[in-house]
């Protein structure tokens, strides 16, 4: 019975006790869905990674020059000859199979494969937890380019034979 | 209540800004609704947007490289004629008589350099979380054609020192169009401009490096914003990383 | 059930013709501006070198027109220095006796048939002409390589290549 009863403090009554937040002000815990001001809370952050990037720019830019060889001669192959190094992972192919393969079929299956993307990936979920087999498919061909990138730009020498890049550098800029 | 500069106060201030509180949420978004800059990015995005695990803030990174770019490309045209005959030496007194010439050069190298880079690190981002899926599959696409782009706005840039470096690079670069079955010769020769890298090909790579693709890339760009900013208030239910069960 | 066209859809599928149309004309016209002229760069007749000049077991370098000559059973051959493969210039090496492309170390023999690497088809061939003792080249014909197949000159490897490692 007793403890049915409502207890009386000092003149009040409590009628139940409730979890919640407490009545100073509304403090509810910021959930990530919750909609916020693009200004100022985004826009001070880019404007913090405009200025680091720019920074960045900024520091290598008086680091290092640009290259600049010897004028260009249509008589003279350097050797090795490299392509810029976003091919390099192109031009390793091309060492090994035919032209038409690595130059032609290997570009164009990739380009019309990562824009057909999302119409083969139908699944709703987002998380890497429930995309196993696209995560793990991207993640290859994302590995197998780095790794042909970093072969074909510091790997490869004369004739586009073997080098250890820490005995002999060939990478161009 | 703060005070707001005078000018913004004033009746030539009103007029371009319309809204000149900048107080309550209610005037922010009047001055966002107003502002021809802001109008770029939504009024308000969803919280988890602006941390740096959502995105890594590689799209901004990549927006301002392409403005340094373009600040630093313009700046070099001043000092570059596209023919075989002065292009190499145009560079060279770059290098030695023009006023932080080397510096801007630098610049732009490197900063073309870093945006292949960020624009693919964007992509592969965006890829693991998953930000591609319904509704926002033809974002994605378009995202692929502005990576194309800047390989492409790359490597019209590398020809234009006319060094060995640039020449050789775009022969082999160009010869890889040969083997496209059938169009494989006319596709290299109308790159090229000829049977090999020459004073038509300069020209070419130059027109389409200062004009053509810069345009192009802007005009992607512009739908690729307009797309996200469009999305910013989409709720994703499903999303497991960012919602607990 | 209607089997003849209505006005609207007659207007609207004219509409649609005549921008394809104006889009064709457009594209040809672009296409016809920006197509390779062939006068550019090389394509001009190159008048070489006198025929007794040209050698047998060897080759010289033609600058003006980027061939190598040489002859065979009595025949003048220009080819052009351009690798099938990526377009580097490939070298005559004179130790090995045969030409070596430095991009990616493909070989072809004296005359231009190819013998290894990664190029798909022997040297491309210019066109030759003899006129009063002195051989001319015609830059602007350009023929296909030889297909890779059995050398019909027997001229092996004559000594150390010019490229290493290859």
């Amino acid at each position: 019975m007793s403890e049915h009863e409502p207890a009386v403090h000092e003149g009040r009554r409590v009628l139940g006790v409730v979890p919640g937040t407490p009545p100073v002000g509304e403090r509810k815990v910021p959930e990530d869905q919750d909609l916020v001001m693009v200004w100022p809370h985004l826009l001070v952050r880019h404007a913090v990674v405009a200025i680091a990037t720019l920074l960045a720019v900024l520091v290598v830019s008086l680091l290092f020059d640009a290259p600049l060889r010897d004028l260009a001669n249509p008589f003279e192959t350097p050797n090795p000859e490299k392509a810029p190094w976003y091919f390099a992972a192109l031009q390793e192919l091309l060492s090994h199979f035919h032209p038409l393969v690595a130059g032609v079929l290997v570009p164009t299956a990739v380009i019309v494969g990562m824009a057909a993307l999302p119409y083969l990936d139908r699944s709703l979920y987002t998380s890497p937890r429930f995309r196993k087999v696209a995560v793990w498919t991207f993640t290859l061909f994302l590995t197998i380019w780095f790794v042909l990138t970093i072969i074909g730009f510091a790997f490869r020498g004369p004739n586009w034979s073997w080098v250890w890049p820490w005995q002999e550098w060939h990478g161009e800029l | 209540m703060r005070r707001q500069s005078p000018f913004r106060e004033s009746t030539i201030g009103r007029s371009i800004f319309r809204s000149t509180e900048r107080e309550t949420t209610r005037d922010r978004a009047a001055g966002h609704w107003a502002s021809f800059l802001l109008h770029v990015y939504p009024v308000k995005v969803r919280r988890r947007e602006l941390g740096f695990r959502y995105s890594w803030y590689l799209g901004v990174i990549s927006a301002v490289l392409l403005i340094s770019l373009v600040v630093s490309g313009v700046y070099l045209m001043f000092f570059y004629v596209p023919s075989p005959a002065s292009a190499y030496g145009d560079i060279q007194s770059l290098h030695t008589d023009v006023a932080f010439g080397q510096f801007i050069r630098n610049t732009h190298r490197w900063a073309a350099h870093l945006m292949v880079i960020a624009v693919a690190a964007h992509a592969a981002r965006v890829f693991y979380r998953g930000a591609y899926k319904p509704p926002r599959e033809f974002n994605w696409v378009v995202g692929v054609v502005l990576l194309l782009l800047t390989l492409l706005l790359s490597f019209t840039g590398y020809l234009l020192p006319w060094d060995q470096l640039a020449y050789w690079a775009v022969t082999v670069g160009t010869s890889m169009a040969d083997f496209v079955p059938i169009f494989g010769d006319v596709i290299r020769e109308t790159l090229l401009g000829g049977t090999q890298v020459g004073s038509e090909t300069l020209l070419r790579f130059y027109v389409l490096h200062v004009a053509v693709l810069p345009l192009l890339a802007f005009g992607v760009l512009m739908i690729h914003l307009w797309r996200w900013r469009k999305d910013s208030m989409l709720d994703i239910a499903n999303d497991e990383e960012f919602v607990d069960e | 059930m209607k089997h003849e066209i209505g006005r609207r859809q007659f207007l609207a599928r004219g509409w649609k013709l005549g921008a394809l149309l104006v889009g064709a004309a457009g594209a040809w016209t672009s296409w016809d501006v920006l197509r390779s002229r062939a006068e550019a760069g090389l394509g001009g007749v190159v008048r070489a070198a006198r025929v007794d000049e040209v050698p047998a077991e060897s080759t010289i370098y033609i600058r003006a027109a980027q061939t190598y000559l040489t002859r065979h059973e009595d025949e003048v051959i220009a080819l052009w220095q351009r690798c099938p493969h990526l377009g580097c210039r490939v070298a005559w090496c004179e130790s090995s006796g045969q030409f070596e492309c430095p991009c990616h170390g493909s070989t072809f023999n004296r005359i231009g048939e190819y013998r290894s690497g990664p190029s798909p088809t022997g040297l491309q061939p210019f066109g030759v002409g003899v006129v009063e003792d002195e051989v001319e080249v015609d830059t602007g014909a350009v023929g296909r390589g030889p297909p890779p197949g059995a050398e019909t000159i027997d001229e092996p490897v004559r000594g150390p290549t010019c490229i290493e490692g290859a």
